[in-house]
């Protein structure tokens, strides 16, 4: 705080350090303003816009000089919509302290939107023109021009209470108030706002609580209704009503059961039924393309037996083969060591027991060479035992013996073996085989002796049927012919 | 009860910004300042 006159910061003392001045009445006046306008910052605050002017004002009035004072009532001029008092104020401002004010800050903002200044000019003077209208009782044109205003500066307080006054002459007590409400947002504590508000709200609260009491009495003086409260509700009925809603309650009930399995049997029976097909199908073919995969396998697997399976048959048909050759080589050595000790007849029976096809080359060479050889001695042998067993009448040792030569040789001695066979086994009353070989003699040797005894031996011999078994006649036991010749064939 | 003339007669027009110079300078700017320092030279003549 300085001093009005020298401009000396003062102190608590209620003279000034500078120039002795009596300063105590100066420093209350200068408090007081700085106490309104702490006041009017404080109401502001709280949108309690008109409030706040006003101790704005007294605080311009006790100390025109308080800056922040008149800068903040610049601000709330400018928010209740009244523009030109704002920019007034700010000027004043600016002129009372050119330097450090935030005046020149406001005017400056103001100044380049100049398009909106402009634009609030027109709407002040709209609103001008309407009250014009209001006075003229023009109001139908005052309240189309004062909704224009609103449009276009809806911060205009003065603008939303005049429109609202206009609505309570009209009696439209519910737009009215909703004007109110709405200058009540931007200056909260507008006494002319807040006079027209509870104004309104009482006829509103008068006018409902006369349509309830006509409401009332006219349902009482109805018979046929009744009418009672239940908590905040007044319920009208007909007094003869009767009160269905418990079988309505069940009819409702089965109703909506009948329609639940409705939807339940065509919507979602058909569709669980559908998934479920699909599922039986997709299982199925999963089978079946497990059922061929598995084939496929099998048929696999049984190629595989049947080429292991005839491996295993070439591995023994080797294998007998290889057997066979090991027999047929044995056979052969047996042979061959019987022939070298000179046991002609051993190694004659086991020549016979050689198979040739599993012999070698040099092999056969040897048996062929070892055979002729043992066959040689061995039929030589063979034919006179049995010629001497046939001498002797020994017809089974003859029979067996001449048997061997005839199979290895059966022309040796030009037929005489086949003729003693023969005649052996027509002795021995084998009549079957006996034909056979005389039978042979005829064929082989034709013209001889021998084969005209045998031809003769064949027409009077009778060949027995399967079921007899005597004695042929004209079969002498003796070795002699019927003709008497001689059957003793000479020794060679 | 509202009356509507009574009402109307508080509802003051708003300054235009051609007015705004002329509010301006019409403007009363004496404070109780101005008249103390008035009171003040009053006395030191006294």
């Amino acid at each position: 705080m300085k001093c009005m006159y020298c401009g000396a910061e003062l102190t608590r003392d209620d003279f000034c350090p500078g120039c002795g001045t009596e300063v105590r009445l100066y420093k209350k006046i200068i408090m007081t303003s700085n106490f309104y306008y702490n006041e009017g910052l404080s109401r502001a605050s709280v949108r309690n816009l008109s409030g706040a002017i006003d101790s704005l004002n007294k605080s311009l009035r006790y100390n025109k000089m308080n800056i922040q004072a008149r800068n903040l009532l610049g601000l709330v001029y400018l928010e209740v919509g009244e523009m030109v008092s704002a920019l007034s104020e700010w000027v004043i401002s600016r002129s009372l302290q050119n330097e450090h004010n935030d005046a020149e800050r406001y005017l400056n903002a103001i100044q380049k939107n100049s398009s909106k200044l402009e634009t609030i000019n027109q709407t002040i003077k709209k609103y001008n023109q309407a009250l014009q209208y209001c006075r003229q009782d023009s109001r139908d044109l005052a309240t189309l021009q004062l909704k224009k205003v609103l449009s276009l500066n809806p911060k205009l307080v003065k603008g939303h209470q005049l429109l609202a006054l206009l609505y309570i002459q009209e009696g439209k007590y519910d737009a009215a108030r909703k004007y109110l409400r709405t200058a009540g947002k931007i200056d909260s504590g507008n006494t002319l706002t807040l006079r027209y508000l509870k104004e309104v709200n009482g006829v509103l609260r008068g006018d409902v609580k006369d349509k309830k009491e006509k409401k009332e009495k006219k349902h009482e003086k109805n018979d046929d209704l009744i009418s009672y409260k239940s908590g905040n509700e007044t319920i009208i009925q007909p007094a003869h009503v009767k009160d269905y809603s418990a079988l309505a309650t069940i009819i409702n009930i089965v109703i909506g059961v009948a329609i639940g399995a409705c939807i339940t049997g065509f919507l979602i029976v058909p569709s669980i039924r559908h998934a479920a097909q699909n599922d039986a199908n997709v299982a199925v073919k999963e089978a079946n393309d497990t059922i061929s995969t598995k084939n496929q396998t099998i048929e696999s697997l049984q190629s595989q037996i049947d080429e292991l399976t005839g491996t295993i048959n070439d591995a023994k048909d080797a294998s007998q083969e290889s057997a066979s050759q090991m027999a047929a080589y044995e056979q052969l050595l047996t042979a061959f060591a019987a022939y070298a000790e000179n046991k002609i007849e051993e190694a004659g029976e086991a020549l016979s027991g050689v198979n040739t096809e599993y012999l070698s080359v040099a092999a056969k060479n040897i048996y062929d060479s070892v055979n002729a050889s043992v066959n040689a001695q061995y039929i030589e042998t063979a034919y006179q035992e049995g010629h001497t067993a046939y001498n002797q009448r020994n017809y089974t040792e003859a029979a067996e013996k001449l048997q061997k030569v005839v199979d290895l040789e059966e022309s040796y001695q030009n037929g005489n073996a086949i003729y003693y066979l023969a005649q052996s086994y027509r002795n021995l009353g084998e009549n079957v085989k006996a034909a056979e070989y005389y039978q042979k003699m005829v064929e082989q040797y034709p013209g001889t002796e021998r084969a005209a005894n045998s031809q003769r031996y064949l027409n009077t011999m009778d060949l027995p049927d399967e079921n007899e078994t005597g004695s042929e006649p004209g079969a002498p036991e003796d070795g002699s012919a019927e003709d008497g010749s001689s059957d003793e064939a000479p020794v060679e | 009860m509202i009356d509507f003339e009574e009402e109307l007669k508080k509802f003051q027009p708003s300054l235009e910004v051609e007015e705004a110079e002329d509010a301006i300078y019409n403007r009363n700017l004496t404070d109780m300042t101005d008249i103390l320092r008035e009171l003040m030279k009053g006395n030191e003549h006294a």
